[in-house]
């Protein structure tokens, strides 16, 4: 009994001892990055590719939405946000960096009929004024509508865009991030939804059966959203207090570099510097 | 009378048959999830992929980190959940009578914990551990809310399994002129470990499986802890990034799951194991 209990005793001075020695350690600078988590995985891989190259530099990434970014930079507990859509009119006190663009694409199912679609038919799609696909020359089926949950930055600016209110939204099923949209059209022929086109091009590439219908006469390619004239598009942005710091400006700087645009590709978005 | 006869024993063979049924449906969803898993994770599962750091946000590279961190956060959760839980159930199941309010106020509290979502526990310690106590997204807050989600879990076991010990075996201990403790220390628990253990396996796989409750815990950095303070990625919070937020993350999402999955059963094994070889004759001999 008495040497388990030395043994416990050993492991908890152990466990103490590493953690305080951790602590020495780091005596880096510790930048804290939160915010959306459509782009967390990107700004998580560039930060990775930016440490490598500044030893002294340790950034911690954290994910939990657009509105947490901009949440945690006010208040200070991050040094960079990551909002991935454009500022609102009371968010000026912030500064707003941008960095890639992604633009949203109206998705179907790959044996649904219809080929394109327009702004007053989503509306109505989604006001649930057509019921079937039927009333659009498709199938005699019911449209499952797929709406986004609350607090993401997609659902604002489908809303925006398209001009309804939130409350007018008769949605059938909620969702959160772009692969579960995908997801639940591909396992529903009637289901429209929209998701970040990177995505469905790729899951496209991948042989899953989904189409991304063009938008008003515009076909969803990340092609039209860099040339700029695809309609339903967002700015990805990173956001900071007036007042950064040197080293968060530096990443900052990094991560809209030319070398960083590869990064930026490889996660399927559109980098600014084209 | 023989015709009651027959009629029952058409009803103990429909019963039965409908139970045996139930059986093969259970073995039927665990074999259709491990296969699915085989067939699209063993290809990506490598020793370098246990060990190498993830790149390009996990489609590449491996999770040695991932398992480093979530180990960690599993030993926090653990060392807090075993000796507070145990003390706990030893409380409710010696020395309270079962009938007492506080008992029963305790035990209701417990189950009500136990079946609260996680995202609860995740905010709760987010708020609790992260913000109020000052720990930050880190290893030691995503351990110690794991612990709290546990615990109840193994509380509940771990006084059953006190409670099964029949009332002879502490009557021989008092015969004897052992204290109450000894009783407790050298009979009691050591007859009741088996079920003890099966409370620890459940607590380890519902702090395995866990994810709502760690994102905003011990938080979404993949690099290699290094320290209990430092932020790290549990495996399935980075099975859900790949799964959802990564575009192309779905092979290497598959080969995180199938690694957990063969995680669990050795956990499961080793600690029937330990249980039924190890540590349950040496208490009993000593």
């Amino acid at each position: 009994m008495i040497s388990r209990m030395v043994f416990m005793a050993g492991l908890l001075a152990c466990v103490g001892l590493w953690t305080g020695c951790g602590r020495t350690d780091s005596e880096s600078t510790r930048i804290v990055v939160t915010g959306s988590s459509t782009i967390a995985p990107m700004f998580g891989d560039m930060a990775r590719h930016y440490e490598s190259q500044h030893p002294g530099v340790r950034l911690d990434v954290q994910t939990g939405g657009s509105s947490r970014g901009i949440a945690d930079a006010r208040r200070g507990l991050a040094d960079i946000g990551m909002v991935s859509r454009a500022a609102y009119e009371d968010e000026d006190d912030l500064v707003w960096h941008k960095n890639a663009r992604d633009g949203i694409a109206m998705i179907v199912h790959a044996d649904n009929p219809i080929r394109e679609i327009d702004t007053d038919t989503v509306r109505a799609i989604y006001r649930k004024e057509i019921r079937r696909w039927s009333g659009l020359g498709g199938p005699d089926r019911p449209i499952t509508v797929i709406n986004k949950a609350e607090g993401r930055s997609t659902l604002d600016l489908f809303l925006a865009y398209t001009g309804l209110q939130s409350e007018e939204v008769q949605a059938d099923v909620v969702i959160g991030d772009n692969e579960h949209g995908i997801q639940a059209v591909i396992g529903n022929p009637g289901a429209i939804t929209y998701v970040s086109i990177g995505t469905a091009e790729y899951s496209v590439n991948e042989g899953r059966s989904l189409r991304l219908l063009p938008l008003d006469g515009i076909p969803a390619t990340t092609e039209r959203v860099r040339a700029g004239d695809y309609p339903l598009s967002r700015p990805l942005h990173l956001v900071t207090r007036p007042d950064p710091s040197e080293e968060v400006l530096r990443f900052i700087e990094f991560t809209q570099s030319a070398e960083a645009a590869s990064i930026v590709e490889a996660h399927y978005f559109i980098p600014l510097s084209d | 009378m023989p015709h009651e006869a027959t009629m029952s024993c058409g009803r103990d063979r429909a019963l039965w048959a409908a139970s045996q049924a139930a059986v093969w449906a259970v073995v039927l969803v665990f074999a259709l999830i491990l296969f699915d898993l085989l067939r699209h994770g063993l290809a990506g599962v490598s020793w370098s992929f246990l060990t190498e750091a993830p790149r390009s946000a996990g489609r590449e590279g491996g999770i040695g980190s991932i398992l480093v961190s979530t180990g960690l956060i599993l030993f926090v959760a653990l060392a807090a959940t075993i000796p507070l839980g145990l003390c706990a159930a030893i409380a409710m199941a010696e020395w309270l009578p079962s009938r007492a309010r506080f008992a029963r106020f305790a035990r209701m509290s417990l189950d009500v914990l136990s079946g609260m979502p996680s995202i609860v526990f995740g905010l709760f310690g987010n708020a609790f551990f992260s913000i109020y106590l000052g720990m930050g997204l880190s290893i030691w807050s995503g351990g110690l809310t794991l612990a709290c989600m546990a615990l109840p879990l193994f509380v509940r076991a771990a006084e059953e399994a006190l409670r099964a010990v029949p009332e002879s075996y502490r009557a021989g201990g008092d015969a004897l002129g052992m204290s109450r403790t000894r009783t407790l220390l050298r009979i009691v628990l050591p007859a009741a470990l088996p079920g003890i253990m099966a409370g620890i396996i459940l607590a380890i796989g519902r702090a395995l499986a866990e994810t709502a409750a760690l994102i905003f815990t011990s938080g979404y950095v993949g690099r290699m802890p290094g320290a209990l303070s430092d932020s790290g990625r549990a495996l399935s919070v980075h099975i859900y990034d790949l799964a959802m937020n990564v575009t192309g993350g779905a092979a290497n999402a598959y080969a995180s799951a199938l690694t957990l999955i063969v995680l669990l059963i050795l956990i499961n094994g080793v600690a029937v194991w330990l249980t039924h070889h190890g540590l349950y004759r040496r208490l009993i001999k000593t």
